[in-house]
């Protein structure tokens, strides 16, 4: 069987109309946020995310600073109010074609939605189509650690927790089917089509993460234990996939831990001049969370400044340096592989004034947020301007800073720059705030 | 007794697992009176098994849940609504905290944990078979809300608030609006001037119907609840006030946002107020409006060449009370000194950091200030810098982490204090709305990430400063997300007040008053009911706080779903 949508041609596409107040492009906390503020006030919300599940970056964390509140005990209750308030309607593996804005009031919006070949309905997320499934692949919600089935449920607290088929990876062995008990595998699902209209429009697409196969002097993906933040912030979650820490280069249990800031932030040469704003505090947070995990590593944070801003944000900082995480202040210029998996780090100690060297077994590069440079292109015709890092572009930044250069369509969370949960938090707020006052216009 | 009871204990992922062993818990409790089904879930709180607990409910036709988790702070109307879901009255729901209170307090003593675990599941238990179903108090809310403080926050939210169609008070203690905003410069991320935003925001307020601005006005008492506030107000013009410029209003909601204080120095922290030029920070500001003279800045009658910003004056202190990073001072002094190099190309600015904290786009500035001259010393985190006068001159002496800690002095013509933001000093907002605070002193939000702007007092949000230090943006966001949120409070016109309050025997009360007197939030009242007088409480204004209970002598108050059997029934098992 060849499933292949892009044969068909365009007359043969059946497009379902749907009517909504707002449309918002992205499901993760500010889009949630955001969607939940409108629909709490009587509006209709269509959210629509490209994933398999809402929740964002947010739903994949382990703990959340100052607070070290587990985050999947504070996003998971978010996610089940977004999926159950009737006045949101979410469309997951979906991707936006084309918005346009018609006039005032006037939006529309082409969106695909892939197909799960799984009737969402039907499946009670039992797993047993992920446990008869003989394909193996790359789990990319435990960042690549590990593998996963190619019939498969994408974490433990997806919203919705419903199976679904990598078909770029099936080989349609059938085997899923045969023990599936509710009959919900379903290979004959194709793309679906639909016209969204919608009065206001906000943009929460959030940010990709830097990629550091950018900065080849880190060595990342060809050092195997030289991690990124985020593979580190899976190993600390309650959905870890290794129940400990362990480096990847050969499952031993780190004793010596680095942590490199600023990895693809503040570095014109990275391309990306602007600090991340959120890398500081995650890192400081990991480390504190690994003195718990490994009360006998050492854990050494390299660093240009510490930015601990927020409210209670110093203070964890402080924390930190009194459990024992050693700071220095120094960038790292250059890291290499030593014959047993460890890791040379070559850097100057601002402190002494020395170029200095220091052994690691295991690096964690805290990589900064980027842009998703795609969000302005889903727009047809009058196209939100973005910032020369390619940010979407606050209209009136000060005074009212969800807006973007078009009326109508609003910006939550990290896709007009940086930000912290708490402060994407309260932009969606915003974002809502200035979507209500524009719908009763 | 014929409840049927469901039990959940929740692995939390491990959080509750690592320590406790809930099989050994669901085991020890699963054939207790009453319990029809007992089991563990991963996410107690996750979509799917809300789902279970749902069908579970309808399927066994239970009336009661007990579920052990995490703090009833994080999770309790997340269970509640799901029995209320699947048709079982949310009252019946009982919230046992095996977190917290087991596998976090005793991590180091896994089995001491799993047992205290099971006495808190079993005293759960024992609630739960006396709960009652309960029904709330229907109110009408008011469809106006009183802001407090017309700073950028303050009115930027009552515009929005307008907007989406509330009435709105806008009270403000100074003659006029802008609060801090009118005396900043070019404010981040854009050129448009403090004084000149406040223009704009002033004519926008002026010319909205529903915004009812109340200038020189201060509040003076405040009383009610959710959905239904009266506020008294006072006129307070030249600091006098007479009766007749009082004023009462009625209002579903309150919206604070009483912003900061810049940091006041102490008379000769960093030479302020002994050596004559060194100011603070809005001193400085002041300085750059007045201070121009032809190509020259000038201070107290001389040329300015030579400038040396200090940075967390008041902020991050190693000595002081005010542990915390203000985060605006790094990009406000940046801005400053970019302010500087615009009017007056030969000034040389040195900045004495601790660290520069230009998060975001930020940097920028900071790269822009680097490029053009700008001289960066970065001092030890214990080691402050000296400022001291010699031969006429001022001197600010430091050493400097970036050259190894070398020490380096430079004499200067002006130094400036970059201050941080501390709380209002007037107190008498947060002590009349009775607004708890955080260590920093702000007032304090339920939670930064659930409930960033609500407070533990219903229907009075946060906004801006008053609960931490911000840009003027993140005042904006703060603000919007605050309208947001009262807007909901005050929109359906009607509220639901939970059930759980305290009310009173009139067979056993004998009037003595001391419940009165301990209800903090004067819900208490002396009445006569048939010729005998005994004490009543109002239903609305009760917030079940229980603070009346172990003060009344003849036991006459009992407290909804924390009646005496249902306390006598968690002590018995926890005491054995």
């Amino acid at each position: 069987m060849n499933i292949c949508s892009n044969q068909k041609t365009v007359e043969m596409e059946i497009r379902t109309k749907l009517k909504f107040d707002a449309i918002v492009i992205g499901g993760g906390i500010a889009g949630g946020e955001a969607a939940l503020n409108l629909a709490n006030n009587g509006y209709k919300v269509a959210i629509i995310e490209k994933e398999l599940s809402i929740g964002g970056k947010m739903i994949l964390l382990s703990k959340v600073f100052p607070t070290l509140d587990c985050s999947a005990c504070i996003t998971t209750p978010k996610v089940s109010e977004i999926s159950r308030h009737p006045g949101i309607t979410i469309f997951t593996e979906t991707e936006v074609e084309h918005i346009e804005k018609r006039g005032e009031h006037d939006f529309s919006a082409y969106v695909k939605r892939r197909p799960r070949y799984v009737i969402a309905e039907d499946c009670t997320g039992c797993q047993l189509c992920e446990k008869a499934c003989p394909v193996i692949t790359k789990d990319q919600f435990q960042f690549n650690l590990i593998g996963r089935k190619a019939a498969f449920i994408p974490f433990s607290i997806a919203s919705p927790k419903v199976a679904a088929i990598d078909m770029e990876n099936c080989t349609l062995c059938g085997a899923c089917e045969k023990v599936c008990p509710s009959n919900c595998i379903d290979f004959t699902q194709e793309d679906r089509f639909y016209e969204i209209e919608a009065r206001s429009a906000i943009i929460a697409t959030g940010f990709k993460l830097y990629d550091p196969a950018n900065l080849p002097r880190y060595g990342a993906g060809l050092y195997k234990n030289v991690l990124t933040s985020m593979q580190m912030e899976r190993q600390l979650a309650p959905t870890r996939p290794f129940n400990t820490i362990l480096r990847p280069g050969d499952g031993k249990v780190p004793d010596k831990i680095a942590y490199v800031l600023c990895a693809g932030s503040r570095d014109d040469s990275a391309g990306n001049p602007i600090c991340s704003q959120i890398c500081c505090m995650y890192s400081i947070k990991q480390a504190q969370l690994l003195m718990g995990a490994l009360p006998m590593a050492d854990i050494t944070i390299y660093y240009i400044d510490i930015r601990a801003f927020g409210k209670g944000y110093d203070e964890f900082y402080e924390q930190a340096k009194g459990m024992g995480v050693k700071f220095i202040k120094g960038k790292i210029g250059k890291i290499s592989e030593l014959e047993n998996g460890s890791l040379t780090l070559r850097y100057e100690d601002i402190q002494s004034g020395r170029i200095k060297e220091a052994e690691h077994d295991l690096v964690v590069l805290s990589v900064g947020a980027l842009a998703n440079k795609e969000t302005p292109l889903l727009f047809k015709g009058l196209r939100p301007d973005v910032d020369k890092q390619d940010f979407i572009l606050q209209g009136d930044p000060v005074l009212s800073p969800a807006r973007t250069t078009i009326d109508g369509i609003f910006v939550a969370g990290t896709a007009s720059g940086p930000k912290d949960i708490p402060d994407s938090i309260l932009s969606a707020g915003s974002a809502a705030a200035e979507a209500l006052s524009y719908l009763t216009m | 007794m014929d409840k049927k009871l469901g039990v959940y204990i929740c692995a939390c992922g491990g959080n509750i697992s690592d320590y406790v062993d809930i099989e050994k818990v669901k085991e020890a409790i699963k054939d207790e009176d009453c319990v029809l089904l007992a089991r563990t879930t991963m996410f107690a709180c996750g979509d799917s098994n809300q789902k279970d607990m749902e069908a579970d409910i309808k399927e066994n036709n239970l009336s009661g849940i007990v579920v052990a988790s995490c703090s009833p702070k994080l999770h309790l109307t997340t269970f509640r609504s799901v029995s209320e879901r699947a048709g079982l009255n949310k009252y019946n729901y009982v919230h046992a905290n095996i977190r917290e209170q087991a596998s976090w307090a005793h991590s180091d003593n896994k089995q001491g944990a799993t047992e205290k675990a099971i006495h808190l599941v079993k005293a759960a238990i024992a609630k739960a078979r006396f709960a009652k179903s309960l029904e709330p108090t229907r109110i009408k809310s008011q469809k106006s809300v009183a802001v407090i403080g017309a700073g950028v926050a303050g009115i930027k939210a009552s515009i929005a608030l307008s907007n989406m169609g509330d009435t709105v008070y806008l009270i403000e203690r100074e003659g006029e609006i802008g609060g801090k905003l009118a005396s900043l410069g070019k404010i981040f991320p854009g050129n448009v001037k403090g004084g000149d935003m406040v223009e704009r925001l002033n004519a926008e307020v002026k010319n909205d119907e529903k915004i009812t601005l109340l200038t020189n006005t201060k509040i003076k008492e405040c009383s009610g609840n959710i959905g239904d506030f009266k506020i008294k107000l006072q006129e307070t013009k030249s600091g006098e006030s007479s009766p007749d410029s009082e004023k009462e209003i009625n209002v579903g909601s309150i919206l604070v946002a009483t912003g900061f204080e810049s940091y006041n120095p102490n008379v000769g922290e960093y030479g302020y107020k002994e050596i004559d030029n060194v100011i603070t920070l809005p001193e400085f500001r002041e300085l750059l409006k007045n201070g121009k003279e032809g190509k020259n800045l000038i201070f107290k009658n001389r040329k300015v060449s030579d400038i040396a910003f200090i940075y967390c004056v008041g902020s991050r202190q190693v000595k002081g009370e005010n542990k915390y990073c203000s985060r605006y001072c790094c990009s406000a002094a940046m801005q400053s000194s970019l302010d500087i190099k615009e009017q007056f190309s030969d000034i040389q600015v040195y900045h004495f950091t601790k660290g520069v904290r230009t998060y975001g786009a930020q940097e920028l500035k900071y790269a822009e200030a680097s490029r053009s001259g700008d001289i960066f010393i970065q001092f030890p985190d214990k080691e402050e810098p000296v400022v001291y006068s010699e031969k006429g001159q001022t001197l600010v002496k430091v050493k400097d982490i970036l050259s190894s800690k070398k020490e380096v002095e430079a004499a200067v013509d002006l130094v400036v204090l970059v201050t941080g933001m501390v709380p209002d000093s007037d107190k008498s907002v947060g002590s009349l709305l009775k607004l708890p605070r955080g260590r920093d002193n702000f007032f304090n939000e339920i939670h930064m990430k659930l409930r960033p702007v609500e407070t533990v007092i219903d229907g009075i949000t946060i906004a801006g400063t008053c609960q931490g230090p911000k840009g003027v943006m993140e005042s904006v966001n703060s603000a919007l997300s605050a309208a947001v949120k009262t807007h909901s409070f005050v929109s359906k016109g009607e509220l639901e007040l939970s059930p759980i309050v305290a009310y009173t025997d009139a067979n056993t009360c004998e009037w003595c008053g001391a419940c009165s007197e301990a209800c903090p939030y004067n819900a208490i009242s002396k009445n006569d009911i048939g010729g005998k007088t005994v004490a009543v409480i109002n239903k609305t204004t009760c917030k079940g706080c229980g603070m009346c209970l172990p003060v009344c002598e003849s036991d006459s108050i009992e407290l909804t779903s924390f009646t005496n059997k249902e306390i006598e029934s968690m002590i018995e098992i926890l005491a054995n």
